[in-house]
């Protein structure tokens, strides 16, 4: 997994509480799920959620890095090139688990208090340095920022609801602009 | 003084008032019925869940604060985007409400955003005769990257300031319509 530099190790309570969260927001919606229903799915005493997770945020930020990083976790690529074929699979998998892939979405959009939003940054920035390692600075950043940009859940919920494609289109949208950003730097790998 | 507004407007007026010292999170719907000098079941009322909240507020901070330059060419547009992450930069709380609100789950039946329409109307005049998958696909990658979730993204995952997002764009938006094929552009 690409981001799990990002995501602390779990203990064992602390990914069966994070589990049954995520279950219950399939169930019900991230607003109306109770420390008390996640602890009885979860199989544990309430207090033991509290004092893993204090806050709703807190909680709901760790339920989002853990869903990324299990449920939506990308096959390693070994070429930047294989990048857009990465994100027609994430695309597919958004689309499997929509409440999930709200939540991915929006907790990675609060700043610096939120979710990382590049969890695949450093990742990507790997690759491309190997393949790559003859452009500028602005023009590196520029490739990295639109990949992980279009590698992220904001890239399907946005492709829903602005323009309502279905899974097929998404994906098929998402890979084709993956590959626009790759053409500017196709013909440039190093030798 | 302003002049006077309903109550659905003075309860996002007085949120937007909150988000100047702390995040939408922290804002309850106690501080803000104080806020506002209304009870809480009013607000309720309006806003049933935070979720309804989040997405009245960035549809009012959006109309006040980043009302979207109108364009038909795609200089305009690059120029009016420019102008909208430069304005995110000033009033980074409030953009972040935008990112967020866009990425939620749908609190109600949600129409497309008026700049998702103004790109396409842009592509109809740019490209005419462009068949239907590469319009769409061009009108939705030129929306994403001009969406306040990139913005965002590269705010808080890149730490780049809103020169540097611009000039991130503005090679997006190059790469994509690199994509049109010769012969589709009506301008010469």
């Amino acid at each position: 997994m690409t981001g799990s530099s990002a995501v602390p190790e779990l203990s064992g309570t602390q990914a069966s509480i994070l589990a049954a969260y995520a279950e219950l927001i399939e169930e019900l919606g991230s607003d109306d799920v109770s420390y008390r229903v996640i602890a009885r799915r979860a199989g544990i005493a309430e207090r033991t959620v509290f004092r893993n997770y204090p806050t709703r945020v807190d909680l709901l930020l760790a339920t989002a890095a853990w869903i990324e990083t299990t449920l939506f976790a990308r096959e390693e690529s070994h070429s930047i090139f294989d990048i857009p074929l990465a994100i027609r699979d994430a695309m597919q998998r958004y689309d499997l688990r929509p409440e999930l892939a709200h939540v991915v979405a929006e907790t990675a959009m609060r700043g610096v208090s939120g979710a990382a939003p590049s969890p695949d940054r450093a990742h990507l920035e790997r690759l491309l340095d190997a393949e790559v390692p003859s452009l500028d600075a602005a023009q590196r950043r520029a490739v990295i920022a639109a990949l992980s940009h279009l590698d992220s859940a904001g890239t399907w919920v946005t492709f829903r609801r602005e323009f309502g494609m279905d899974r097929r289109d998404i994906a098929d949208a998402a890979a084709w602009a993956a590959e626009a950003v790759l053409d500017s730097i196709r013909d440039r790998v190093a030798s | 003084m302003e002049e006077p507004v309903d109550t659905a407007t003075a309860i996002l007026a007085s949120a937007a008032v909150l988000l100047r010292e702390r995040t939408f999170d922290d804002i309850s719907y106690r501080a803000l019925a104080d806020e506002v000098g209304i009870s809480e079941r009013t607000i309720y009322r309006q806003y049933p869940t935070r979720a309804h909240l989040l997405a009245a507020l960035s549809n009012w901070i959006e109309q006040t604060r980043f009302p979207l330059p109108p364009f038909v060419t795609v200089s305009d547009f690059r120029a009016a985007v420019h102008e909208r992450f430069r304005a995110f930069d000033t009033l980074p709380a409030y953009a972040y409400v935008g990112a967020r609100a866009s990425a939620i789950s749908p609190t109600l039946d949600i129409e497309p955003a008026y700049i998702t329409r103004a790109i396409e109307a842009m592509l109809d005049v740019a490209a005419p005769t462009l068949n239907r998958r590469d319009q769409r696909r061009i009108a939705a990658s030129l929306r994403f990257f001009s969406s306040a979730m990139f913005w965002a993204r590269l705010r808080t995952g890149f730490d780049m300031d809103a020169g540097e997002i611009c000039d991130a764009f503005d090679r997006a938006v190059d790469n994509v319509l690199a994509k049109l094929p010769d012969g589709t552009r009506a301008e010469s």
